[in-house]
């Protein structure tokens, strides 16, 4: 516990918010943990640490007694949860005999830490300096929230839940599972707005604090399965955008982690509306652009800004990025770019090479195979829109197999620009070996049109298709 | 105490990131909730340590999505035989 304390004064004559939010780390050894839990017992710890505070300070300042008392609260709940964390890792047997604690319990406590904390800035007025607490007390908050709903999964999996205590009115399994990261949620969003609300000079603003609790609730969101409440938050922030710091003023990792969010939450819009795609409303199709454009921005900015050595994340933003570019601007990632994720690779490669060949059956089967993992990225649907670029270098390939027109002399060669229909006929059902019928042809062709993505007509009574004599499949260099 | 002791044996190590790990291989092996986005270690870094940065003397990290130059694989190959057939029923 004295170093505890030493931690805690300097930090306070520093102003180190960071330095003082590692005091408050339940991330740290058993014998740090067992030294904090057993530097004094339970009937004068608040007691010892209101001496152990104010002396840790008394060199340089005094602290006022109301601050004092908030900080005694917090650490007070602090040391309680010391001792069940060596509880529940039975390496404490508190006062001796056996003693059972359990995840839920500490974080029962752990949240009582951070209502101690929130009081502490609502009641008191912690300074804005020391707001890296309420990063790392809601995080773990979070963590031990995530595991206690683990272990009561675990519980009444074997079917010893005695325990029928429930937060919400209806007990449907569904809900059940995370019902303590739902309560951590409802917490964590007072904190947002602990944050959201201060009119304090930028300085000296706990504004400074929205991004990180913002990218922790929208963690929490994904892990409820809620995305979409996402917006919410986004609104919130963009709603007071005048008087908030831009966020390129905001630490990188919080940068990257917004930008990483916003981007995914745009891709899942952009699946949403995609699904709206088979009413054939232009328009829609039209949002659906829009909306991967944005994820698109963000996810290149999460990207460019994120650590170099971040693989994990690397990755996780380019499962996103890579189905987005290959909608927007139709580029692949090439082997260099996936070389390094051994995953992506396994992902992304068939799917690849069978776009870029037009092997439009291929396609339909790595699709196929894919899919259970695809869906659980939630990439199929963006991955499914992909068909068409591997149709249209099908198509491709079909008019540079057609050659040239006889040479008139001295002109500049010409592509041969009427193509029967048979022949995209032949090269779409080469795959698969099934007959489709020229309708079926026509329309698919129409499609690629409407598209953009080839350009020209069909004359239905010659049965050929007609393209543009300068640029048949405009941005293919043809 | 039997709980207790399953709990405390996996994981009588130091840090909670594993900890973490250790609960989670435990736990939801089967869930597979392995696709968030990960805490980075440090809060901010140099521009020099970015991804853009490390990237910017590699270039051609996005590529065309047709090869123009891959005509020698089988499906290239297969699909020309295809298209002749289909030119010589027209002739006939």
């Amino acid at each position: 516990m004295e170093s505890l304390f030493s931690e805690f004064g300097a930090a306070y004559k520093e102003r180190d918010g960071y330095k003082l939010s590692k005091t408050l780390s339940p991330d740290i050894s058993n014998d740090q943990l067992k030294a904090i839990f057993k530097s004094c017992n339970a009937n004068d710890v608040r007691r010892f640490l209101k001496t152990g505070l104010e002396r840790s300070c008394n060199d340089w300042e005094r602290l006022e007694a109301e601050e004092v008392k908030t900080w005694v609260e917090i650490y007070f709940n602090y040391w309680r949860v010391a001792g069940e964390l060596l509880a529940i890792q039975g390496s404490s047997a508190a006062n001796g005999k056996a003693y059972q604690s359990s995840w839920g319990k500490i974080y029962d406590m752990w949240a009582e830490l951070l209502q101690a904390l929130t009081r502490g800035y609502n009641e008191y007025g912690l300074e804005a300096w020391t707001i890296p607490c309420l990063y790392v007390v809601s995080n773990h908050l979070r963590i031990f929230a995530i595991k206690a709903d683990e272990e009561r999964s675990q519980n009444a999996a074997l079917g010893n839940s005695t325990e029928l205590e429930s937060f919400d009115d209806f007990d449907d399994p569904e809900s059940q599972e995370h019902q303590t990261l739902r309560d951590c949620c409802h917490r964590v969003n007072r904190v947002f707005n602990i944050c959201l609300a201060d009119r304090a000079p930028l300085e000296e603003s706990r504004k400074w604090g929205i991004y990180y609790i913002a990218n922790l609730i929208f963690k929490i969101y994904f892990k409820l399965d809620s995305a979409s409440l996402i917006k919410n938050i986004i609104k919130a922030i963009s709603a007071g955008r005048g008087d908030m710091p831009e966020l390129s003023r905001f630490p990188k990792s919080q940068q990257v982690t917004f930008n990483y969010f916003q981007g995914v939450l745009y891709f899942l819009e952009e699946d949403y509306v995609a699904v709206c795609r088979s009413t054939f409303l232009a328009h829609v199709q039209l949002l659906a652009d829009e909306e991967t454009i944005q994820a698109e921005t963000h996810l290149t900015e999460a990207l460019n800004l994120c650590h170099k050595d971040a693989m994990r994340n690397k990755e996780l933003i380019l499962t996103y990025l890579i189905p987005c570019h290959l909608l927007t601007t139709h580029t692949l990632p090439s082997q260099k770019l996936l070389e390094p994720y051994p995953k992506l690779q396994k992902i992304f490669t068939p799917l690849s090479q069978c776009i870029k060949r037009g092997e439009l059956h291929a396609f339909d089967l790595a699709l196929q195979d894919g899919e259970e993992e695809f869906v659980k990225r939630r990439i199929y649907l963006t991955l499914e829109r992909g068909r068409d670029i591997a149709l249209r270098n099908l198509c491709r390939k079909v008019f540079l197999a057609g050659g040239f027109e006889e040479p008139k002399d001295g002109a500049p060669l010409v592509r041969r620009s009427r193509i029967p229909v048979a022949e995209f006929a032949a090269a779409i059902s080469l795959g698969s070996q099934e007959k489709i019928d020229n309708d079926e042809v026509e329309c698919l062709l129409a499609n690629m049109i409407y598209k953009n993505l080839m350009k020209g007509y069909i004359s239905r009574a010659a049965g050929i298709v007609v393209l543009s004599k300068t640029g048949a499949f405009p941005g293919t260099g043809v | 105490m039997a709980s207790t002791q399953t709990k405390g044996d996996s994981k009588a190590t130091e840090s909670k990131p594993e900890q973490q790990t250790v609960t989670d291989q435990k736990t939801t092996a089967a869930l597979e909730e392995d696709d968030e986005f990960e805490d980075f270690p440090v809060d901010d870094w140099a521009t020099e340590d970015t991804e853009a940065a490390a990237n910017q003397a590699s270039q051609h990290l996005w590529e065309e999505s047709w090869d123009d130059d891959d005509t020698s694989d089988d499906f290239s190959q297969q699909l020309k035989e295809e298209l002749k057939k289909v030119d010589a029923t027209k002739k006939r």
